[in-house]
């Protein structure tokens, strides 16, 4: 970075006090524990949501003793297609004997199977009655979904044939017997990984802003002033400690998803893009509380530029939050991460230079 | 003028003028940035998961499928070459109509995102047809109805243990309300009135009205189970501007305290009581007056009685989060020595407040767990529901006491020798005790009741975090660490005595303020028991932490576990503390685990 040309004494000597000050305090340790926090609840996350997304996480145990009442005739196409499902059914000629079962907990739903022939002009109705504010309604609706769905498919083969033109996509696909779903494995490496170690980062940049805002609030700039380090070494010894405990969490945390048996591909140069990450971030909130002095404006700020960064990821392919994503589980090529990590390297780079700039400007004239 | 008021006057000036012209531009800027990036991402339906699968095909017809779909990256291979597309680094690749797959999780990953992908393609291509009668011939409605129920967390025979709720079939003869004789659709549907739709245009109503409303009709397609994002939107909306608001707060707490400058408030002819409130008053009612305006723009413009009602009924539920928020802000400004202490302290209170507010709340409508957050009091306000006041009791009286106390206790230390000087935070706490044992009402009794509702919280945050364990292990850890949060507050008290030599430290001693502290306790846990634990009385957690009916042999245990401590205390010395906390911890959990056993192995 810009300092490199410095002595590097004064920068050292001012890192090992933030850092013997950061374990002193106790407060990296509570980082750790907050971020073990945030992990236990993707834990619950991830077994809870996605259990919601796809019912076949929870296993075929859930629906024993969950049963359907289906009012229609036998020969029903729909209720052929429940039958088949994992669902247990009962059919019933009549509402009111079902009604009768449902309230005294024989049955949980009762689906009114549409009357009407397939060939026939008019919509279809599927009137489905539910248990109100019980678990059982979520499982069954999720259960219901796949018959549902091959039943509009069954009538939909009949009645697209009157629309001109219309030509059904025909793909068979090839399952090689490992069951997983997109919605659990993205949640895994498009949500929870990137999040994981990217909040070491998140948390760097506010850090720097309590470094430098506590020496202005308690009046020890002018002391560390005094001394022989100039405002640059000690910008510098800051930085350096807020952007070096980057790798060290995220490590750990990469580490700890393996044991869970999540595989991460490419490791390092995911350690790579953090730490710059982490240097782009600390740098801004660096140039911000030299700029404000005050903790509760320069922490705003950094917040907002915080969330319009994210925001901003959305908006491109290789986001800092993307290409780990893709570098984890190997969907991105060596040429192409390469020349992302050098792009995130130069900004890097820009905004040292920049904050070198901002520290001159407002030391070096008074 | 009474002295908070000055204070509060003083604070409120004085906060405005931090923000400069520069500062204020450079946030109005950024939050503009902001809105912008939202924006462009909403509009560019981006997101996270851009080119995560490559997909390989020997022909193109199913590319302009494939290229709707932002997750994947699309690979033209001859069908040589597509017969080894390991080796071109494909997860799936298409010759003629099959889809073949690698080995791997992320190519199972791939086919399952394919067929999503494919499925929406086709909903598209049907929907441009605008014929709903042969493109959408079938759709789906459903209805809530209600039913006796007796919610149960976890059965003794689910041992899966997922959030179900078994059903008590006992009480089939108070069916007051069964409806005798004919049933028709229209008795069950009365109140709801679904039309089918008539055109394809509709369609898109139904799909856009699911996200922030509960999904009745729909194709089944596009059927999706209740998803309760809505709660979580609501609870940020709600919860962000407490962040920020709270965040200030605590950093002007701690500005007092950073070069002494607070010294002449504590001079002047004040009580701290009054600085307190002086000094929280001005955020509080920022706070409020923000959750105001964001409840208008939920619900709209109050037109009449009833949404005016119901608009103040949700800054009702608010009002303990906000307090609590800001009380442990106060309590965690007090305790810290360093902005970076402060700053880590409220990140870390924010993480624990939002997970007990979001978590549960994310199953508003499903399970009845999930009134134990306000939150959900709130989605159920705005979607028109009643609640009931035992239901506000028991979520919000925790927030409520909690705050209070911790507030109470935070004032207590709001003195001198506390805030200027830099004392550890054990020696902070002590001292928090100390004030409170030594004034005119204090004993170790009166001590233990107050903690109830912070072992409460405690509690109830373990629940929702370990819901989702298999259920043997979660309730076994379940029932270790809430023994542990009870024998910490019920020997915390006995600490500070034995430790500031408050009382002389004897045998008589030690057992005496065993038995009040485990006294107090039983006491305090009966009174929450009776007041708010009913609705999740019968699950098995709410089991642990009542421990059934029975009266005396509780007692006896909550003496007999505080005395353990305590003993341990005055024979061994107040450094070891964590030790006699520990050995009565074991002796709580086993007898937890014996009276449980029933519910663990049967």
């Amino acid at each position: 970075m810009a300092e490199r040309t410095r002595p590097y004494g004064k920068i050292r000597s001012i890192a090992r006090k933030e850092t013997r000050e950061l374990m002193r305090e106790k407060t990296f340790i509570l980082s750790v524990l907050i971020q073990l926090f945030i992990a236990s609840f993707s834990t619950f996350l991830v077994i809870g949501l996605t259990s919601f997304y796809d019912p076949t996480i929870m296993g075929d145990i859930e629906m024993q003793g969950i049963s359907i009442a289906v009012v229609g005739t036998g020969d029903n196409e729909l209720y052929r297609l429940l039958r088949e499902s994992k669902l247990n059914t009962r059919l019933y000629s009549d509402l009111t004997p079902a009604y009768g079962d449902f309230y005294e907990h024989k049955v949980d739903a009762i689906v009114i199977a549409p009357p009407g022939p397939p060939e026939g002009e008019e919509i279809l109705n599927v009137d489905i009655y539910l248990p109100k504010s019980e678990i059982k309604a979520t499982l069954i609706s999720l259960q219901m979904k796949e018959p549902l769905e091959e039943f509009e498919q069954h009538v939909r083969d009949i009645r697209t044939q009157r629309l001109p033109g219309y030509s059904p996509i025909e793909v068979n696909i090839n399952k090689r017997g490992i069951k997983t779903s997109s919605t659990y494995f993205e949640f895994i490496y498009v949500a929870l990984l990137p999040l994981l170690v990217f909040t070491p980062a998140f948390i760097s940049g506010g850090l720097v802003i309590d470094f430098i805002t506590e020496e202005f609030e308690r009046k020890t700039m002018e002391l560390l002033l005094a001394t022989p380090a100039s405002m640059m070494d000690i910008v510098s010894g800051k930085v350096l400690v807020a952007v070096a405990i980057v790798p060290l969490q995220a490590f750990a945390w990469m580490m700890l998803m393996g044991a869970n048996m999540i595989v991460i591909r490419n490791f390092f140069s995911i350690l790579m893009v953090v730490t710059l990450i982490g240097a782009i971030l600390v740098l801004i909130s660096s140039m911000i509380s030299i700029s404000f002095r005050d903790r509760g404006v320069s922490q705003l700020l950094y917040s907002m530029i915080l969330i319009f960064l994210f925001m901003a990821s959305y908006l491109f392919t290789n986001s800092p939050l993307n290409l780990v994503t893709r570098l984890s589980i190997g969907s991105i090529g060596t040429a192409e991460s390469t020349l992302w990590m050098g792009i995130y390297t130069l900004v890097a780079l820009a905004l040292g230079i920049l904050t070198a700039a901002t520290v001159k400007r407002k030391y070096d004239n008074n | 003028m009474s002295g908070w008021y000055t204070i509060a006057k003083w604070e409120f000036f004085r906060s405005k003028l931090k923000f400069d012209t520069r500062s204020t531009f450079l946030l109005a800027f950024s939050l503009a940035l902001v809105i912008a990036a939202s924006f462009a991402a909403v509009q560019t339906q981006m997101s996270m998961n851009q080119k995560i699968y490559t997909a390989a095909s020997s022909e193109p017809t199913l590319r302009p499928i494939l290229e709707s779909d932002q997750r994947f990256s699309y690979m033209p291979l001859t069908i040589y070459e597509a017969t080894q597309f390991y080796m071109y680094g494909a997860d799936l690749v298409i010759i003629g109509n099959n889809v073949y797959l690698g080995d791997s999780a992320k190519s199972a990953a791939a086919g399952s995102a394919l067929e999503n992908t494919i499925k929406e393609y086709r909903e598209a291509v049907l929907t441009s047809y605008d014929d709903i009668n042969n493109s959408h011939p079938v759709w789906v409605t459903v209805h809530d109805i209600e039913r006796p129920q007796n919610f149960q967390l976890l059965s003794s025979r689910n041992a899966t243990g997922a959030m179900e709720a078994v059903q008590d079939t006992g009480n089939k003869d108070r069916g007051e309300d069964y409806p005798r004789g004919e049933i028709t659709q229209e008795y069950l549907n009365r109140g709801s009135s679904f039309m089918l739709p008539e055109d394809i245009s509709e369609l898109d109503d139904y799909r856009g009205r699911a996200f922030f409303q509960k999904q009745t009709l729909s194709t089944p397609s596009f059927f999706s189970p209740p998803i309760p994002f809505t709660a979580i939107l609501y609870a940020f909306l709600f919860i962000f501007p407490i962040y920020f608001v709270s965040q200030f707060y605590s950093t002007s707490i701690m500005d007092e305290r950073t070069n002494k400058k607070g010294e002449l408030v504590l001079a002047a002819p004040l009580l701290s009581r009054d600085v307190v409130i002086g000094k929280t008053l001005p955020y509080i009612i920022v706070t409020l007056l923000i959750q105001a305006v964001i409840t208008v723009y939920i619900t709209g413009f109050p037109a009449d009685m009833r949404t005016a009602q119901s608009s103040l009924l949700i800054l009702i539920t608010i009002f303990p989060v906000v307090l609590l928020f800001f009380a442990l802000s106060f309590f965690g400004a007090i305790l810290s020595r360093s902005f970076k202490e402060l700053t880590f302290t409220s990140v870390f209170l924010s993480v624990v407040i939002s997970g007990y507010l979001f978590f549960p709340a994310m199953f508003a409508n499903i399970h009845a767990i999930s009134s134990i957050s306000p939150i959900t009091l709130i989605v159920r306000l705005i979607e028109g529901e009643t609640v009931l006041m035992n239901t506000y009791l028991f979520s919000t009286l925790p927030f409520y006491f909690v705050a209070l106390s911790a507030f109470a206790f935070g004032t207590y230390i709001y003195r001198e020798e506390d805030l200027f000087t830099q004392k550890a935070v054990p020696e902070k706490i002590t001292d928090c005790l100390e004030m409170f044992l030594s004034s005119s009402y204090g004993s170790v009794f009166l001590l233990s009741i107050i903690f109830i509702p912070f072992v409460y919280m405690t509690q109830l945050m373990l629940i929702v975090m370990l819901f989702n364990l298999p259920a043997p292990h979660s309730v076994v850890i379940m029932i270790i660490l809430s023994a542990m949060a009870e024998e910490l507050v019920k020997s915390a008290g006995i600490y500070t005595i034995l430790k500031r030599k408050l009382q002389p430290a004897n045998l008589k001693s030690a057992l005496r303020l065993a038995a009040l502290s485990g006294t107090g306790f039983f006491v305090g846990e009966k009174a929450v028991a009776f007041l708010t634990l009913a609705p999740i009385a019968s699950s098995a957690f709410g089991a642990v932490m009542t421990m059934g009916t029975l009266l005396l042999v509780p007692l006896a245990l909550h003496i007999s576990t505080a005395s353990v401590s305590s003993l341990v205390m005055y024979r061994f010395g107040t450094r070891r503390y964590l030790l006699s906390v520990i050995l009565a911890t074991l002796v709580h959990s086993i007898y937890n685990l014996f009276i449980l056993r029933g519910v663990l192995l049967g």
